[in-house]
């Protein structure tokens, strides 16, 4: 199958609270098997080739699990494919797209929020999700405390709801995606993954209640049920986990917390 | 930890406040449509409705569910401003380019609109009210008593083309704002799953669609059918 | 030459005694530190996988002063989150004739005999705690309809022992460990330094006293004291350039300390894991891994006859040489790693490989489905077939995956103890980045068991032996030691930054990585090894010649990130390759071509190689010096590893 070439609209930014633009580059030879990252590996190749500063992005495993990466791309977080992260999403996806001049136009944003101050181009500073995790996101029970597992036994529904809920990779474009900015799907992810679960009870209520003072101390927006962030979460969150969380909310509110 | 009163005014707090007081707006909805189309019975009927919920508990019921009503309309604005205030500081900068997600987004033209059809019908609400309560109708005997002819007032009224064509709109965005406020009511207040929740997105469509069709079948009839006239042939 | 120079103080401290009591009783003859104390004592933990999270979280729990650093934005972004298919722990919950012993027993086979009995048995009994500890944090375990944990089996085992998570096992168990140690953050126990980078390790009396890095999104150089050094910064299969392993996974922090004097053991262990997706282009920039696991319902073919060209649907069965099953009846597709990747290779050379590039295999579900259902397979496997398809665009539902062996995980590291501290005292070793269990090869489903074992359990236990021993003299960092190594440190990022010559970094890193799999991969020759070790020279010479490095020291820049990083991989790569000609024999993931059996099978010398490599740092113009540690093996009577 035929390269494809494309021109891709970046936005650059020097630094936290510089002003930044888009820029147009050029990139040629683009195959199918390729990923965006890939994309912009080659880019910055040729982009150090000419002595010029490389397009600073953030990515790790390149298997979309880690969460490292995230890039709007064409106005969408992680891109067109659904349940995919940027580091998995393949050139091929693009094939048909809006061309320029004879060139796919692609255009490459970093995620938009106040709690995620901008680094450098399109890498964003995502320390506001560690303090939600650290407000309650843990069942507390130190090393070596531990009972026999299989003492606990857990409805297979529940492992797996658990789960689902669980798996959530951190990588914020639920916040990216949201009209209005809110990391409600982040924070209850984490909350239903341990309202499935008998682990951490006791702390239930101080965990829903700290998790949320924390997350909207951070400054995100409030949560007005678009379900963009469904949308774009790479690995399909509901947000029926969000009406969990606010099931927990009341809950504890009521019971005093 | 947080005070109780911030906690109550947290994000998830206000989603909890937003949709109690949505449903309880909805369920007034519900009942004012129920009642309205007791025009379509007849002006007896619908004098006769109203003269009840005016004289309910010695007049004092009225007066109750005024308070409710004006206290859940309240926190309803003020929870919704709160949360446009919050959106605008949360993204200061946006998007060069804005796509759809899709899929299982939830996103439509309704739930973007919210504040802006919310804005219309805190608008419209206080004129309307003042219109059908404060308006001034004749006073008939009904039963031997004194009652507000309200039946000659809305056919009046809705004989004017202007103020049907306002009540229609109003009413359209009404249909606008439950499109995404019925479901969305439910989710903020924990009561759907994955289960539920498509459902009671086509439940919200239904049930908003239902109520405009529902309040704008009024106007419309009376407007387009000569047969219905005021009883009193005219209002001071 | 690197001869073998006499033992330095390779003294492992293993204890004596009948094996199955080793860990209690050195638990009961520790030194402790107590809690009054412990508050007064700050460690310094690199790495936040479970070997480090798990460290700095339980160090944290028993009232130390924990610094915590990690070269990601966040803990919860280490690579261990990667790790798919699940974790060993001898539960026999399946009641399949589990117990400690097998699980110890198959370890140290899997590992060719090439590692220490104290340490692998110690493995085996924290295995179940491991698990005990991972549930009552809330990690949601695959369970049975009645409530109980689910297990499976894996490569290289006979019995189903090993503990899931869908295929994303390593992710929730690190979220469990990222939890933990949030929680100690929340309660000021843990201070977390994210986007850090260690470039070096400070040396005080010659005790481990603190390190540089770089704060990678400042740019600042900075310096942190403590009283001990706890390194948990993962493996370096990054020096192969391609591999299953993270952008930012490298060998900075363990090359440092190698620099710095702790010995290097077994460099040139390392595993190429068999159920990779072949490479497609030459821009590609990793190679994604297929768990293990899939080898369970998966059977591996290639087509009989070489040069066949036929998409697999038209080769009928006749036609197809599932090689393993016929290789090895009894463990068929579930041999260990090397095992399966080295016949991969021997079917390619025969001509039999498959894909565009003619090295990939066929990894077939269509029995498993027919037989099970596509319902069950989805379930056990539903994310490792979605990313399959999202990678090539081929739907594994319906056409078999094409596998392909890629560099994944290195058994070797910085050499430790019995209590897992290096040859620097005070520099503690945890999970990947040691070398002690896992011999010459690494059986599935255990690092996440070493790595959580180190941190939860034996890393608590066994660093206040060394607190409790030592004395130690306030250092602050202002002392003469840490200066100098900031000026070592700087001096190196202006030269890479001065440098500015005509070949990128990449392009360097790539080169390498070449001359690494050709000639250090998974067979390796004399006379490949002694090439590989001029040509790693002479590249490293051209790159402080010739490496083109953009942007500034002062803020955040990959390019200079990774450039630091190559230079390291230049010296580890040499360092690997030294060690592969001096094993002359073949054991695990080491496969020396003048070592083998007439039909390929490894032959190992226990008379002579019967011993861990632990390689000294003499300088960066002299040759290091290989020092042995002998293995005894008291209780397993080393085997031909045979899986027939």
């Amino acid at each position: 199958m035929s390269t494809m070439s494309f021109s891709l609209r970046i936005w650059r930014q020097d630094g936290p609270n510089l002003p930044g633009a888009l820029q147009r580059y050029t990139v040629h030879g683009v195959t199918d098997d390729m990923s965006i990252l890939e994309l912009l590996d080659r880019l910055n190749e040729d982009l150090i080739a000419q002595g010029q500063d490389p397009v600073a992005f953030d990515s790790d495993c390149r298997e979309g699990i880690c969460g490292t990466c995230g890039l709007v791309i064409n106005g969408v977080a992680h891109g067109p494919k659904s349940q995919c992260t940027t580091c998995e999403l393949r050139m091929r996806e693009f094939r048909g797209g809006r061309t320029v001049d004879g060139l796919l136009e692609i255009t490459v944003e970093p995620w938009r929020a106040g709690p995620f101050p901008i680094i450098k181009d399109l890498v964003v500073d995502r320390t506001a999700f560690d303090r939600i995790i650290a407000a309650g996101g843990y069942v507390t029970v130190n090393a070596g405390s531990a009972g026999e597992a299989n003492d606990l036994k857990i409805a297979k529904p529940d492992a797996d709801a658990a789960m689902d809920a669980a798996s959530c990779i951190g990588c914020a474009a639920c916040v990216a995606a949201c009209p209005n900015a809110s990391a409600s799907l982040f924070t209850a992810a984490k909350i239903a993954q341990f309202t499935h679960l008998p682990q951490g009870a006791p702390e239930r209520a101080r965990r829903a209640l700290r998790m949320v003072e924390q997350m909207d101390a951070e400054g995100f927006g409030d949560c007005s049920n678009h379900g963009e962030c469904e949308a774009v979460c790479p690995k399909g969150i509901s947000i029926s986990n969000i009406a969990v969380m606010r099931r927990e909310f009341a809950k504890a509110l009521l019971g005093g917390g | 930890m947080s005070s109780l009163g911030t906690r109550v005014w947290s994000s998830v707090g206000k989603k909890l406040i937003s949709g109690l007081t949505g449903l309880g707006l909805v369920i007034f909805v519900c009942i004012h449509l129920t009642g309205n189309l007791l025009l379509l019975v007849g002006a007896d009927a619908f004098n006769r409705y109203s003269y009840f919920l005016e004289h309910l508990g010695h007049g004092a019921f009225i007066y109750f569910a005024e308070a409710g009503l004006v206290s859940f309309f309240a926190l309803h604005i003020v929870s919704g401003i709160s949360v446009w205030r919050r959106k605008a500081h949360a993204r200061q900068v946006g998007y060069a380019v804005r796509g759809d997600a899709g899929g299982p987004s939830r996103k439509s033209l309704s739930s973007r609109s919210m504040l802006y059809s919310g804005i219309l019908l805190a608008v419209y609400v206080p004129l309307h009210v003042a219109h059908f309560k404060y308006g001034g109708p004749p006073i008939i005997q009904l039963d031997g008593h004194e009652a507000r002819d309200l039946y000659s007032l809305v056919v009046t009224e809705f004989k004017n083309p202007l103020i049907v064509a306002l009540y229609s709109g109003a009413m359209l965005f009404l249909g606008l704002h439950l499109r995404h406020g019925i479901w969305s009511m439910l989710q903020s207040l924990g009561l759907l799953n994955r289960r539920l929740l498509p459902p009671a997105v086509t439940l919200a469509v239904i049930v908003s669609g239902l109520l405009a069709v529902g309040f704008l079948l009024l106007p419309l009839y009376v407007y387009l059918n000569p047969q219905v006239m005021p009883l009193t042939g005219g209002l001071g | 030459m690197s001869l073998d120079a006499p033992n330095r103080a390779l003294d492992a401290r293993s204890p004596s005694g009948p094996l199955d009591s080793r860990w209690t009783r050195h638990l009961e003859q520790v030194s402790l530190v107590s809690p009054a104390n412990k508050r007064k004592r700050t460690v310094i933990v690199v790495g936040t996988g479970l070997a480090g999270g798990a460290a700095a979280a339980t160090l944290a729990e028993l009232g130390y002063n924990v610094l915590s650093f990690c070269i990601q934005d966040s803990p919860r972004r280490a690579h261990s989150v990667a790790a798919q298919g699940g974790i060993n722990a001898a539960k026999n919950y399946q009641n399949d004739g589990d117990s400690v012993w097998r699980l110890f027993y198959d370890t140290i086979k899997g590992g060719d005999f090439r590692s220490r009995e104290s340490n692998v048995h110690r493995l085996a009994e924290l295995s179940a705690n491991i698990i005990d500890q991972c549930v009552a944090q809330g990690v949601p375990f695959a369970r049975e309809y009645g409530g109980t944990l689910a297990n499976r089996s894996f490569g290289g085992a006979q019995v189903s022992r090993t503990f899931y998570a869908r295929g994303q096992t390593g992710q929730q168990l690190l979220l469990g460990c990222y939890g933990s140690l949030m929680r100690q953050v929340d309660a000021g126990r843990v201070k977390l330094m994210a986007h850090r980078e260690m470039l070096d390790l400070v040396v005080v009396d010659g005790k481990a006293r603190g390190i540089v890095c770089r704060d990678l999104v400042t740019g600042q150089i900075e310096r942190y004291a403590g009283d001990a050094v706890v390194l948990a910064t993962g493996g370096y299969s990054t020096v192969f350039y391609l591999s299953t392993n993270a952008v930012n996974s490298n060998a900075t922090a363990v090359l440092r300390c190698f620099k710095r004097g702790a010995f290097f053991a077994n460099p040139s262990f390392t595993q190429i894991h068999p159920t990779c997706i072949p490479q497609a282009g030459d821009y590609q920039s990793k190679l994604t891994l297929m768990s293990e696991s899939l080898r369970n319902d998966g059977r591996v073919w290639v087509p009989a006859r070489p040069g066949d060209k036929r998409p697999p649907h038209e080769i009928p069965e006749a036609e197809r040489d599932y090689y393993l099953e016929r290789i090895y009846p009894s463990f068929g597709n579930l041999v260990p790693r090397d095992i399966a990747s080295r016949q991969a290779l021997y079917m390619a050379q025969e001509g039999k490989g498959v894909g565009a590039t003619g090295y990939a295999t066929y990894l077939d579900f269509a029995e498993a489905i027919a037989r099970q259902g596509e319902n069950v397979i989805r379930d056990r496997y539903g994310n490792l077939f979605s990313m399959y398809e999202e990678i090539t665009g081929d739907d594994p539902y319906h056409a078999p995956m094409r596998i392909y062996p890629a560099p994944h995980y290195t058994m070797g590291g910085l050499w430790v103890d019995y209590n897992l501290m290096s040859t620097i005292p005070g520099l503690h070793v945890l999970g990947e980045a040691n070398f002690s269990d896992h011999g010459a090869n690494r059986l599935g489903a255990s690092a996440l068991m070493q790595g959580l074992a180190d941190g939860y359990f034996v890393i608590p236990n066994t660093i206040g032996h060394y607190l409790a021993n030592v004395r130690l003299d306030p250092v602050s960092t202002d002392h003469p030691a840490f200066a100098a190594a900031e000026a070592e440190v700087s001096g190196r990022l202006a030269k890479l930054l001065g440098t500015n010559g005509k070949r990128t970094v990449r392009d360097f890193h790539w080169a390498l990585g070449r001359i690494m799999w050709e000639k250090v991969g998974m067979s390796r020759g004399a006379s490949g090894l002694e090439t590989a070790i001029r040509e790693i020279q002479a590249l490293r010479a051209e790159f402080w010649e010739n490496v083109k490095v953009t942007g500034s020291t002062g803020n955040f820049n990959k390019d200079l990130e990774m450039a630091g990083r190559v230079a390291d991989y230049l010296e580890l790569g040499e360092l690997m390759a030294r060690d592969a000609l001096e094993r002359r024999e073949s054991c695990g993931g080491h496969f020396r071509e003048e070592y083998q059996t007439p039909e390929g099978e490894a032959v190992r010398d226990d008379a002579g190689f019967t011993h861990v490599a632990a390689w000294e740092h003499l300088g960066d113009t002299v040759a290091p010096a290989r020092h042995q540690e002998a293995l005894d093996f008291e209780f397993v009577t080393p085997s031909t590893r045979s899986y027939k």
